[in-house]
């Protein structure tokens, strides 16, 4: 290292300390080594609580059970559409599958209600009075090889951080700008059961990575809501990424909390 | 406030102002406000053409190396209030002034302003110019209220369709509406500015007064309002273009003179209807012919109420002609 | 010493193509008539729903070019450019600016801190919008706004209406979450959330209007519905098997609980025939299947 640039990145990081910007970790003469926060501590925003779904997108196909072959709005391939139009309700009850519809990459748009807690410091667990459906996000989670499919499938959590950079609020030298860390939680969904993306039968296979983006945000009556942006990729049944985003208010703890059993009609 | 009318019952005012006309409401209105307190806001609008609200209803200002015109002049006790308003824009001579109709709340101030806005360079008093159905009204004095000055009077007032006259750089042309809001409203085109002066021909914030006692009528107030459209040119894709000045309220273009002239031609091809299935008013008004304007558009209290703009659109509506 | 300025947070920038994967058929061929389904709308909005009369975007000239209002373009009927600007002297955002296809609508959302403009300042189409960030998340609020439409079969929005949106990228795709207040037509806020993909091939062409009428009318009409009188309205409930009164939109029909109420209502026809393929322009046809 040249003398100018030793003394510059001396002089870089001491600036930075007087403004009062504390250096990422690691980075500084005698900076000890931070053990590593849980899930819970370091979280961006507090996602826990009580939620009802708000019925303003898709009302016809989520309201009530859509009518048999129609998949409007869904990027359905053919063979998506044959196996939707063989839909039969029936016959899904039957076989005890009638929570097809309930699925990771459905649920979110079943109306109803949703209550966010933490499990433990690094697992955030989202259940559903809609089928009665529980999820579990694991943050610095890995899916085992052995574990089946399932209708939620195992779920992976991370709080969304940019691609790339250190961290370092830089000034044009490639590193990541200050305040670019965003709030949002970032969900990678895979081990699936094959389902229904909706109630009338448009299927998605085994094969379907469900990623999830969880935004909140606070209006100006002072109601908090969330919205989660589901991308559904499945190459089996789907010409493109299935892209929807769902909206829920929070609502006081418990209000109209009505547990439901799966339908497959 | 008229001490006859403080003397009286709520009840016995409100029934008074419902049997008079709007002047009179507009009047009493402002006379239990303290001018002092009063806030006067001038805009900007388009070329050489400003507006000053809060003093009754809109005054329209041009300014420019001729002086200053004016159209309406707000209420009496405001004018020095807003001549100084004026005088931040130019300190010319008021040489012109248009009254768009005969209420008060826009002819209060001609007196005021025609004796302030004169300066060394006047050779005169300015010229008020009115359809000549203004001036045949304020030369009579509503029953038990005094006389109108006749400083106030229009001294140039026209009766063919329109009048027109250069100012400042540029065409200005006084078009009459018939039996509008009133029958001596006048709209006040700047042609070069693009700006177009309405007068209480249009307000979108309410409904519209139709003051049956001066001459006003629904499908004039209608056949208005399509003048207006005529006239005003949009710039891209329907906004901006032609800025329009309400007689009250907010500045406006083509586009918002179009949602109230739909508003009004809706209402009344529904009263229509049912006029001619025989309803009575109170038929009609049972119906809630309205509702979804009335959020928009409506009042409970007030001056001019929903109510009071029912009853009038059925009586205009109703007469025989 | 280095002085570090106030950055953008997240840069919008870019070409983005609209997903028409939520509401397909309502935001591309357009709402049918009496479908107030997802709306928490009030009477008065019922009422002027019921009472318009489609034809009056060709029968009054004024309508023919008239565009989509800034809220409503958000639903995402065309495709979108955004850009920034930055001050040259201080590096920072002073505003992002959109444009979209549809009648060529552009609009500013300053983000300098500048107010609104007074009460009495003009209403355009695209309204007046300032933003604010929020970690990465940028919420945008927008006054001034023209009078225009919630949804293009009558059901309308005030002039009095405050539209607050929430921006957010995640990769490649733009989650835009709406939020229309309006104290004329609604009950309460009406949030929404559309996305677009990040599409940087795109060409936004001129969409251009002009108005031209072809049928001669007197002048001043103005199509409408008298009240109790449109035929029309219960044509969306018996295509779709629906209640008649849960196409009436309000509040109530948006929670979970509504779908007991009319659970026993409901009575879909055996296979669909209308819309039962919608995700693009190219294949969203009553008939497409």
């Amino acid at each position: 290292m040249t003398p100018r640039l030793a003394i510059f990145s001396l002089i870089v990081p001491a600036c930075i300390l007087a403004q009062g910007v504390p250096p990422p970790s690691g980075i500084g003469p005698g900076a000890p080594p931070q053990a590593p926060k849980s899930a819970e501590a370091s979280a961006p925003a507090d996602f826990t609580g009580y939620y009802v779904s708000v019925v303003t997108e898709d009302w016809r196909w989520r309201m009530v059970t859509p009518i048999k072959g129609d998949f409007a709005s869904i990027p359905l391939n053919n063979e998506g559409r044959r196996v939707g139009n063989a839909w039969d309700p029936d016959k899904d009850t039957a076989a005890g599958e009638q929570c097809k519809s309930y699925g990771a990459p459905a649920i979110m748009r079943v109306p109803g209600r949703v209550h966010i807690s933490w499990a433990d410091a690094n697992t955030l667990k989202l259940e559903t009075d809609a089928g009665t459906q529980t999820r579990l996000l694991h943050f610095m989670g890995k899916p085992a090889q052995t574990d089946k499919p399932s209708w939620q499938g195992y779920s992976v959590a991370n709080w969304e951080r940019p691609v790339r950079g250190s961290g370092f609020p830089g000034f044009g030298l490639g590193a990541t700008r200050e305040g670019a860390h965003g709030k949002a939680l970032e969900v990678v969904t895979t081990q699936l059961r094959a389902g229904y993306l909706r109630k009338n039968g448009p299927p998605y296979s085994e094969n379907t990575v469900l990623k999830e983006y969880y935004d909140l945000h606070k209006e100006r009556n002072g109601d908090t809501w969330f919205t989660v942006t589901t991308v559904v990729q499945d190459p089996t049944y789907l010409t493109e990424p299935f892209v929807t985003s769902t909206d829920f208010k929070k609502i006081p703890d418990g209000e109209g909390w009505s547990p439901s059993v799966c339908t497959a009609k | 406030m008229d001490k006859r009318i403080a003397g009286l019952s709520a009840a016995v005012a409100h029934a008074l102002l419902r049997a008079a006309s709007p002047l009179l409401g507009t009047l009493l209105l402002f006379a239990q406000t303290n001018p002092d307190t009063v806030k006067l806001t001038m805009a900007p609008v388009q070329g050489n053409v400003y507006v000053l609200m809060g003093d009754g209803g809109n005054i329209t200002v041009q300014t420019g190396k001729d002086g200053v015109m004016l159209v309406d002049t707000g209420f009496a006790p405001l004018a020095p209030k807003a001549m100084a308003e004026i005088r931040k824009l130019s300190d010319g001579p008021i040489r012109w002034i248009v009254n768009t109709h005969v209420h008060t709340d826009h002819t209060g101030g001609n007196a005021e302003m025609a004796k302030l806005g004169m300066t060394g360079e006047s050779i005169g008093p300015p010229r008020i110019v009115a359809q000549s159905n203004v001036l045949n009204r304020m030369t009579t004095a509503d029953p038990g209220q005094p006389k109108i000055p006749e400083a106030a009077w229009p001294n140039d007032e026209y009766f063919l369709p329109s009048k027109d006259f250069f100012f400042n750089g540029e065409a200005v042309v006084v078009y009459h509406v018939p039996a509008a809001h009133t029958d001596g409203d006048s709209l006040v085109f700047f042609r070069r500015s693009d700006v177009l002066s309405t007068g209480d021909v249009f307000t979108p914030g309410s409904y519209p007064i139709i003051d049956l006692a001066r001459g006003g009528s629904v499908q004039g107030e209608i056949d208005a309002l399509n003048r207006i459209i005529d006239i005003t040119v949009p710039a891209k894709y329907q906004e901006g273009g032609t800025m329009v000045i309400p007689g009250h309220g907010r500045l406006c273009d083509e586009a918002d003179v179009v949602e109230y002239r739909n508003m009004l031609t809706v209402i009344r091809d529904r009263f229509r209807d049912m006029i001619h299935k025989g309803m009575t008013l109170e038929q009609i008004k049972a119906t809630k012919p309205t509702l979804d304007y009335d959020t928009q558009y409506g009042a409970t209290t007030g001056f001019w109420t929903t109510d009071m703009f029912l009853d009038a659109v059925y009586k205009s509506l109703s007469e025989k002609k | 010493m280095v002085s570090l300025p106030v950055f953008a947070q997240v840069d919008f920038t870019g070409e983005w193509a609209p997903l028409y994967h939520e509401d397909g058929p309502e935001r591309l061929p357009g709402p049918e008539l009496g479908d107030y389904t997802e709306l928490p709308i009030n009477a008065a909005a019922r009422m002027a729903g019921d009472t318009y009369d489609a034809d009056r975007i060709s029968v009054v000239p004024e309508y023919q070019c008239r565009p989509h209002g800034g809220d409503y373009s958000m639903r995402g009927l065309g495709n979108l450019r955004v850009w920034r600007d930055i001050d040259q002297a201080s590096e920072k955002l002073i505003a992002f600016h959109t444009h979209m296809l549809a009648w060529d609508s552009e609009r500013t959302i300053w983000m300098d801190g500048r107010p609104h403009p007074p009460d009495y300042a003009p209403h355009t189409w695209q309204g007046f919008s300032t933003g604010v960030w929020d970690g990465n998340m940028l919420t945008i609020t927008t006054t001034h706004l023209k009078t225009n439409y919630m949804r293009r079969n009558g059901i309308p929005r005030s002039d009095k209406a405050v539209f607050t949106e929430h921006w957010t990228r995640h990769g490649d795709y733009l989650t835009v979450v709406t939020v229309i207040e309006d104290p004329v037509y609604l009950t309460e806020p009406l949030v929404r959330s559309d996305n677009w993909y990040v599409d940087p091939g795109q060409n936004i062409g001129i969409f251009g209007c002009e108005y031209a009428p072809e049928v001669p009318r007197p002048e001043g009409t103005v199509p409408n519905h008298l009240v109790g009188q449109n035929p029309f309205l219960h044509e969306f409930a018996n295509w779709y098997g629906l209640p008649y009164e849960a196409t009436r939109g309000g509040a109530e029909t948006l929670y979970p609980e509504y779908q007991k109420k009319i659970a026993n209502e409901y009575h879909p026809p055996d296979h669909c025939e209308r819309y039962c393929k919608c995700t693009s322009l190219f294949d969203c046809n009553v008939t497409s299947k």
